[in-house]
């Protein structure tokens, strides 16, 4: 069995709002990379996987060079190997024809998983798109996967349920988060191990993108319209309280 | 006309003779402690520099006075008494009964003159009765054993221990009486003479005298052959325990070195922390077994006294019991202690504070954590958020709402510059995350200008790495720590201010082994120098309307670094300190240390017990140095009141000058 993790490498999603810049619509260099949400949980359940039937696992991940070192923790988390696919695209036609191409190369991908939506775009688009090309069923929002005869029974779990369903042969399933596939911390000598698991590099094609332009990125300014009353003095407190209170009417 | 040794008494050398296979089993006892202690590892080297005086491995100083004056029992002064009356007893009788061999052997003359007077009667009369009133009372400790005694186990072995030193001490007086009777008065032996009035009217008295003298004689020889096999042997492993203790407080954890990892040509991994016995270091092992089950550890433990999984005793008894058996390579020790009792512990060493045999309960704690996040990924789910964070973002506050320059959005903070600067003012990760502890960095930064001190901070921080310390994460701790010295490096960083004791004792303890030497201020120590030198002015009016302020040790910066008097001294010179019942190096920790501050603390708080503490003292103001403290006071006092009370030094000194 082989399976395949799609994971993306995005600026720090837990950049408080306030603390938040753009540069060319796209959050500041300055942030630091790592492993989608989603992402994390995906390579999670495949390792999960990988322990539980003897599978091979690869992360495919298309982006820069530079977030090697970053998709590192994917193979100390327990990944064998990594494919980088090097391009800057943010068009998810283009992503996700590249992505099919690396699939493809390794030939022999019997499952792929994704997580739901990436931490930076939050779009979900990607999965799906990688499964329409390369022509095989799509599972969104799967929570666990089990394999019996070749017959893959996943959970896809909806906002007030779970539906259970079961799909044979190759198929993409986007997983997405439940206390089962918490991400792991890998162990030290995993970390280092990681340090020695194949990292395979492919130069990425251009697509022919979606007619889609994007002609603006905007993220909420948050303006204080607090005025903070200095407390030293009750009184003068008060005073000050009660004034502003009948100034905006309030009283 | 002196004693006569052997006096009424055939063939009284057997006595003598029989001491020989005594001292052999005696020394039996004793090697098979070896024998188990030597399965633990040869110590590993800690990178600490330490200027106490050495022989060999034994530090003399702690030695003499913690091993063989045993100053830490009187810490407890009923105990503390009792055991001082017996040993120092005791020791007097055995110099005693050698100078008898010497006679007996050498010719000795010790039985003529005054000092058959003064010493051989009087002071061994009086060592007799001292040694007795001493057993009288560690026996009564025993037979109604107080809470620490009885806490998760009591020990056995004392009670019959001491009923054979009642019995040793009793024999001798009745034997000692009865050869006075039958002879004449002893000039100097005041209890001997009293006995031999009580024993005159025993008919057959020469008679008992041989019965009591033989009993006397072997009953000791079996007391002293005993020892090794009954909680007696810590008359040799506790001052051995003492003097091989590293004579720096805190548990030294030391560096661990990774480059085996990544060296091909290393033929084994290091294992990372301690999962079964044979990992320990061998003093680890001689702790176990110099354990005496006290219970003083478990007494201050903060984990142990609201309720935790955590006992300091708890964790020396399993060990000792492991040991005992002869389990050197059970894994299951770890869940025998507990994993959650091995991630209670706060570090805060309150433990090894109070022990008498300086036990390092800690750093046993610490290396069966270090096995648990580095080798096995094991550890409570806040920890991990914290571990990812600091992994990711250098910073271990996960969904921290401030951004890294919110602290000083309205503030014209200076930015080191490399040969220009001469303090570099280290933030650290809680005064720029958490808006609270935010005022003490916006504090320190006024105090520092106005007292026209030359410094500056780093325009893009991390963390010390401490916290993954804390937690067991000692890769990550090198990770961050030799990033942070490749920027101290390059910045030509020399003298370092920390808001913080964590990242005190990080910078001075563990980024040194790892090649970063500083000179490292804490705040409230630069807060009390530019007090004594004028640097900054107290507003004078202050002095009428002094408030009262209680002030909250930070383990890391006073029991763990001896800083004491200065945060003291700077909070005199603007209030009138007061000081709650634990304080100093027996201060209560706040809750937060080992990592705990990411935790999810169940049952009774630390916090608001160490609040409680503050608010007893009715003082107006609660003072601390550590923001961690600050953080968790503030939160802990909530219980019992709306009022805002709990300050850093800073802040109040900052609040006090024009």
């Amino acid at each position: 069995m082989h399976i395949a993790v799609l994971a993306k490498v995005v600026p720090d999603y837990a950049v408080p709002s306030s603390d938040f810049e753009l540069v060319d619509n796209r959050a500041h260099a300055k942030y630091t990379r790592m492993i989608g949400l989603y992402d994390e949980n995906a390579i999670e359940t495949g390792v999960q996987l990988k322990q539980k039937y003897g599978a091979s696992l690869t992360v495919i991940s298309y982006g820069r060079d530079s977030d090697v070192p970053v998709l590192r923790k994917a193979l100390a988390m327990g990944a064998d190997r990594l494919v980088m696919i090097q391009g800057e695209s943010d068009d998810a036609y283009t992503v996700a024809a590249n992505l099919k191409l690396a699939i493809e190369k390794l030939g022999n991908v019997d499952m792929i998983l994704a997580g739901q939506q990436s931490a930076d775009m939050d779009r979900g688009l990607v999965h799906g798109l990688t499964a329409g090309m390369l022509g095989c069923p799509f599972i969104p929002q799967v929570s666990r996967i089990s394999s019996e005869n070749g017959v893959w029974t996943v959970d896809q779990i909806m906002e007030n349920g779970v539906r259970e369903m079961s799909v044979s042969g190759k198929a993409v399933f986007s997983i997405t988060s439940v206390p089962e596939n918490v991400p792991r911390i890998p162990a030290v000598r995993d970390i280092f191990g990681a340090k020695k698991k194949p990292v395979e590099k492919m130069v990425s094609v251009s697509g022919n993108g979606a007619c889609v332009t994007e002609i603006s990125v905007e993220i909420p300014i948050l303006t204080s319209v607090c005025e903070l009353i200095p407390m030293d003095d009750p009184g003068v407190m008060a005073q000050t309280l009660l004034k502003r209170l009948r100034e905006a009417r309030y009283l | 006309m002196g004693r006569i040794p052997y006096w009424n008494i055939q063939c009284g050398i057997i006595i003598d003779i029989l001491a020989i296979p005594v001292f052999c089993l005696l020394s039996y006892g004793f090697y098979r402690y070896w024998m188990k202690i030597r399965v633990g590892k040869d110590r590993i080297p800690l990178g600490l520099r330490s200027a106490a005086m050495k022989i060999g491995p034994l530090y003399i100083r702690s030695f003499f006075t913690r091993g063989i004056l045993g100053a830490r029992i009187y810490d407890q002064l009923f105990t503390g008494i009792t055991h001082g009356c017996l040993f120092w007893g005791m020791g007097l009788l055995f110099i005693g009964t050698i100078l008898v061999i010497l006679n007996i052997v050498f010719g000795l003359p010790i039985f003529e003159g005054r000092f058959n007077k003064w010493f051989m009667s009087f002071t061994l009369d009086t060592a007799g009765l001292m040694a007795l009133i001493g057993v009288l009372g560690l026996l009564i400790n025993r037979l109604s054993p107080s809470k620490r005694l009885s806490a998760i186990k009591l020990r056995k072995g004392f009670i019959p221990m001491e009923i054979t030193i009642i019995g040793i001490l009793v024999s001798g007086f009745f034997l000692e009486g009865l050869r006075i009777a039958s002879t004449v008065y002893e000039p100097g032996a005041w209890i001997g003479n009293m006995a031999a009035v009580l024993v005159s009217a025993i008919p057959n008295g020469l008679v008992w005298h041989q019965v009591f003298w033989w009993a006397h004689g072997l009953a000791a020889l079996a007391f002293v052959t005993w020892i090794p096999f009954s909680p007696l042997s810590h008359l040799f492993l506790a001052p051995l325990n003492t003097g091989l203790s590293v004579p720096i407080s805190g548990p030294k954890m030391g560096v661990l070195d990774f480059s085996a990892f990544e060296n091909d040509d290393a033929t084994e991994e290091p294992r990372l922390g301690v999962s079964k016995l044979s990992d320990f270091s061998r003093k680890r092992l001689l702790d176990a077994s110099a354990c005496l089950w006290c219970g003083r550890c478990h007494e201050v433990c903060p984990a142990a006294q609201t309720n935790k999984a955590l006992s300091p005793k708890a964790v020396m008894i399993t060990m000792s019991e492991y040991l005992n058996q002869e389990k050197y390579e059970d894994t299951s020790l770890i869940d025998d202690i507990s994993k959650d009792a091995i991630f209670n512990c706060t570090t805060c060493s309150a433990c090894m504070e109070v022990c008498p045999v300086s036990i390092n309960q800690p750093k046993a704690i610490m290396r069966l954590r270090q096995h648990l996040v580095m080798e096995q990924s094991d550890m409570p789910d806040i920890m991990s958020q914290a571990l990812k964070s600091l992994e990711a973002r250098q910073h271990p506050f996960f969904g921290a709402a401030s951004g890294k320059k919110d602290w000083r959005k309205d503030i014209d903070v200076p930015i080191f510059e490399k040969g220009k600067t001469e303090h570099l003012l280290w933030i650290g990760c809680a005064a720029i995350y958490e808006e609270r502890a935010q005022k003490i960095a916006r504090a320190m930064v006024n105090i520092l200008q106005k007292a026209g001190v030359s410094f500056g901070i780093l325009e893009d921080a991390r963390c010390t790495g401490d916290p993954a310390k804390q937690m067991g994460n000692e890769f990550l701790f090198q990770e961050i720590a030799k990033q942070n010295i490749g920027d101290f490096m390059a910045l030509g960083v020399k003298k370092i201010i920390t808001l913080c004791p964590h990242c005190f004792n990080s910078f001075t303890r563990h980024y040194a082994p790892l090649g970063g030497f500083y000179t490292v201020i804490s705040h409230a120590v630069m807060i009390d120098s530019l007090i004594q030198s004028g640097k900054i002015q107290i507003r004078s009016q202050l002095q009428h309307q002094a408030k009262s302020i209680a002030y909250h040790d930070p383990c890391y910066l006073g029991r763990r670094n001896s800083t004491f008097d200065e945060p003291r001294h700077a909070l005199s010179s603007v209030g009138n300190l007061v000081e709650m019942n634990r304080s100093r190096n027996l201060s209560f920790c706040c809750g937060a240390g080992g990592g705990n501050y990411w935790s999810e603390e169940e049952g009774e708080r630390i916090n608001q017990i160490r609040a409680k503490e503050a608010l007893d003292t009715n003082a107006e103001q609660i003072a601390t140095s550590c923001p961690f403290c600050l953080l968790m006071l503030t939160d802990g006092v909530k219980k019992f009141t709306e009022e805002q009370k709990v300050f850093d030094i800073a802040e109040i000194v900052n609040a006090a000058i024009d």
